[in-house]
């Protein structure tokens, strides 16, 4: 028959005498440090690891709007260039006189503005450009 | 109590395993120690080594894995614009796509070439000789549309690469194509306004310098720097793109019918040196013509012809050899040495105040005066106009033309620099001296541009040059009101405005022949030119137009230039806002806009003349004395 031996439980403050003289001393204050420094550093591992996830999709993020952000000057750039041909007079000119068949008028005159109830007096045009663009 | 064996039996097997044994050990420390010297040697090549990349050559393996996993990504800085006076583009750059192989690693170079001339719409064997050249980079299609590349990249030939870069556009074509100039594929200016600020429109590239994974996904945390890529700055030009385009039609209809082979049209702001229109149209060798990329308003010199004569007048009057109403005998033709000089059409001998002479285009009436002048004293006047010498536009291939010093006048050049002949010089220097005298005698600084603009879109004007007094006041005025009447009853009607006083001068000029002189009756090839401005008794607008060689029986100024001029300034008053006269009436009064036709207009206003009238009794009295 085979018999284990185990050391007896002890008590708080028991010692175990281990049969060299010397003799160990278990502090269970000390068993908690340790556990919780174990604790604390899987904890702060985990963390780590998981701040490391949020900065990564952070960097993501930030790549994908840095690509936007230049697709979209590039974008811009290119609308910027089809409204100025849009808007060209040769294409308006081109499209009055070919898709929409409009001819010059043989004679051409100006509409004078006048006050209301005072036709006899003719008002200044707006000072500038109204339709201009500013610089 | 156990009996041990004893004697020589029992020694014998001991020495024999302690034997054994120290054999076994010898030999163990042998094959110990030389496996130990294997692993130190081993242990020192690796140790040489580490030594070797960490201390001998750190540098190059540095550089190495500094160069697996940073990227230094260029920034493109873009071109800045050419804008018009409102803001309008007139060139801008866009960003588009070339297509670039790396001919080492492209596996058929012959079913490659194939495929890409297909969709490139290239010589399949100009593309397989750039691939199959030993270069690690070669262009297989600058600047190529958008549709094209991603056509190229969807055939997935490995080696094939698109690039982007800027493309330069003009979005209204060929229009301004003289001043606007060109770049080169890489935009470089090489032409035009685009050569001459090319330092202004060219940007600085930048760098982004990002610590990149295996997958080319930058790092988080990893280094990261960016010199950010600095645009062009924007250039306004004084040109108005309305106007510009305008102008561009109408001398290209004029040139077409008077079989003329190109014209020049300039306009200028008379008190700023503002060119708000420089159109250059010339007919090519196919006989069509077109608008020209050469900018003729400042590199082509001519005869002006008679629309020099109002600088004459204006130091005739200026030295007080004269004044508009004196009077003096002009003789039908003159001989000064070898040469006669005639009027056209002929009149008999008459009197004919300055301001006539003016008003006829008077060649023999000028040449008297002129005379009375003096060769130094035109000469000096001339030149204070600007004759002779580059503007201050500087714009390239500009030309000064030809006004020699008065000292190397022969004896004829005194009366034939006098009506414009002998003498030559651009469109834009008679453009500037007629806007002196638009402009109260001083002369302005002619610009094409108004200044810049960054990317903030902060404007920072442009200096102007400086404006210098050639002539008084009064005198200019008085020359103004001549050529006030040159138009209301002269040789310059069909310049006339509704509503608008003009002043300007007609020119017909004869134009040297390639065989050298000017010709015969018949045989004679002119410049038909109409300068002038508008309003008169305030100018805002000052036009140049001139009409090279017009061909058939129309060739003379008032009636091949001035009804450009007239059109044009039609257009360009509305454009610009320019108020008639009878629009500046009032101009204080309040009220919304109304509209009406001239014709009903006129109906009112008669009505309520005649009921002014009728009610102040003048009607009446006018009435009973049969007035």
């Amino acid at each position: 028959m085979t018999a284990v031996l185990r050391h007896p439980r002890l008590g708080l403050g028991q010692r175990i005498d281990d049969g060299t003289g010397g003799r160990a001393i278990v502090r269970p204050a000390a068993r908690s440090a340790v556990a919780l420094a174990v604790f604390g550093f899987f904890a702060t591992l985990l963390a780590l690891a998981a701040f490391q996830g949020v900065v990564v999709s952070g960097q993501f993020e930030f790549d994908r709007l840095q690509r936007r952000l230049e697709d979209g000057r590039d974008r811009s750039q290119l609308l910027r260039a089809e409204v100025a041909r849009l808007e060209s007079p040769g294409r308006i000119l081109e499209v009055a006189g070919g898709r929409l068949g409009l001819v010059s008028p043989p004679t051409r005159f100006d509409l004078p503005s006048v006050v209301p109830g005072d036709p006899l007096t003719i008002l200044l045009p707006p000072v500038g450009d109204p339709f201009s663009r500013t610089y | 109590m156990s009996r041990q064996p004893v004697g020589p039996a029992a020694l014998g097997r001991g020495a024999a395993t302690v034997e054994q044994h120290r054999k076994t050990r010898r030999r163990f420390r042998r094959r110990a120690v030389f496996g130990g010297l294997m692993l130190a040697v081993v242990a020192g090549m690796f140790g040489w080594r580490l030594a070797s990349l960490q201390l001998l050559e750190p540098e190059r393996f540095v550089a190495h894995g500094e160069a697996q996993r940073f990227k230094t990504l260029r920034l493109r800085a873009g071109r800045g614009a050419i804008v018009d006076r409102n803001g309008v583009d007139l060139v801008l750059s866009v960003p588009g796509q070339s297509m670039i192989a790396n001919p080492r690693r492209v596996e058929d170079p012959v079913r490659a070439a194939r495929a890409l001339a297909q969709v490139l719409g290239a010589d399949s064997e100009v593309l397989e000789r750039r691939i199959s050249s030993d270069k690690s980079f070669v262009y297989l299609g600058r600047q190529v549309d958008l549709e094209v590349a991603e056509a190229i990249l969807a055939l997935e030939i490995s080696g094939v690469y698109a690039q982007e870069e800027w493309e330069r556009i003009r979005p209204g074509g060929d229009s301004a194509l003289s001043i606007l100039g060109r770049t080169d594929i890489d935009s470089i200016g090489i032409s035009g306004i685009e050569l001459v600020y090319d330092g202004l429109l060219s940007g600085t590239d930048g760098e982004r310098r990002v610590e990149m994974g295996m997958w080319g996904a930058s790092i988080p945390g990893g280094e990261y720097s960016v010199e950010p890529a600095r645009n062009g700055r924007t250039l306004v030009l004084a040109l108005d793109r309305a106007l510009q385009f305008e102008a561009e039609r109408l001398l290209l209809e004029r040139v077409e019918a008077v079989g003329a082979k190109g014209g020049v049209l300039v306009a200028m702001h008379p008190a700023t040196g503002e060119i708000l229109v420089s159109a250059t149209v010339r007919r090519s060798a196919d006989g069509v013509v077109r608008i020209s990329s050469e900018h003729r308003a400042v590199t082509w010199t001519y005869e002006p012809g008679s629309i020099i004569k109002p600088l004459t007048v204006s130091a005739i009057l200026d030295r007080a050899v004269a004044a508009p109403d004196t009077v003096r005998e002009v003789p039908p033709r003159l001989k000064v040495h070898d040469a006669t000089f005639s009027d056209s059409p002929f009149h008999e001998t008459v009197e004919l105040t300055l301001a006539d002479i003016i008003r006829r285009s008077s060649n023999v009436g000028t040449i008297l005066w002129a005379h009375d002048l003096g060769a130094e004293a035109l000469h000096e006047q001339l030149r204070e106009f600007g004759l002779g010498s580059v503007t201050d536009l500087d714009f390239p291939g500009e030309a000064s033309g030809i006004l020699h010093p008065a000292g190397r006048w022969s004896g004829t050049s005194l009366p034939t620099i006098a009506i414009g002949q002998g003498v030559s010089t651009t469109p834009l220097q008679m453009l500037v001296a007629y806007s002196a005298l638009a402009n109260g005698g001083v002369r302005p600084a002619p610009t094409l541009v108004l200044g810049t603009r960054d990317d903030d879109g902060v404007f920072e004007a442009r200096r102007p040059g400086p404006s210098l007094s050639v002539l008084p006041a009064a005198v200019a005025a008085e020359v103004v009101g001549m050529m006030e009447q040159v138009v209301a009853s002269g040789t310059g009607t069909r310049a006339q405005v509704s509503g608008y006083r003009v002043a300007g001068k007609t020119g017909t000029a004869w134009k040297v022949l390639p065989t050298g002189g000017y010709g015969s009756k018949g045989n004679r090839s002119y410049v038909a030119s109409f300068a002038g401005f508008l309003p008169a008794e305030a100018p805002r607008l000052a036009v140049i137009v001139v009409v090279d060689e017009p061909s058939g029986e129309v060739y003379s100024g008032g009636r091949v230039a001035a009804p450009v001029f007239a059109e044009f300034a039609r257009f360009a008053v509305r454009q610009l806002r320019i108020p008639s006269a009878d629009e500046r009436v009032e101009a204080d009064r309040e009220g919304r806009v109304m509209a009406l036709t001239p014709a009903r207009h006129a109906i009112l206003r008669e009505a309520a003349e005649a009921s002014r009238l009728e009610q102040s009794g003048e009607l009446v009295a006018a009435s009973a004395t049969g007035g």
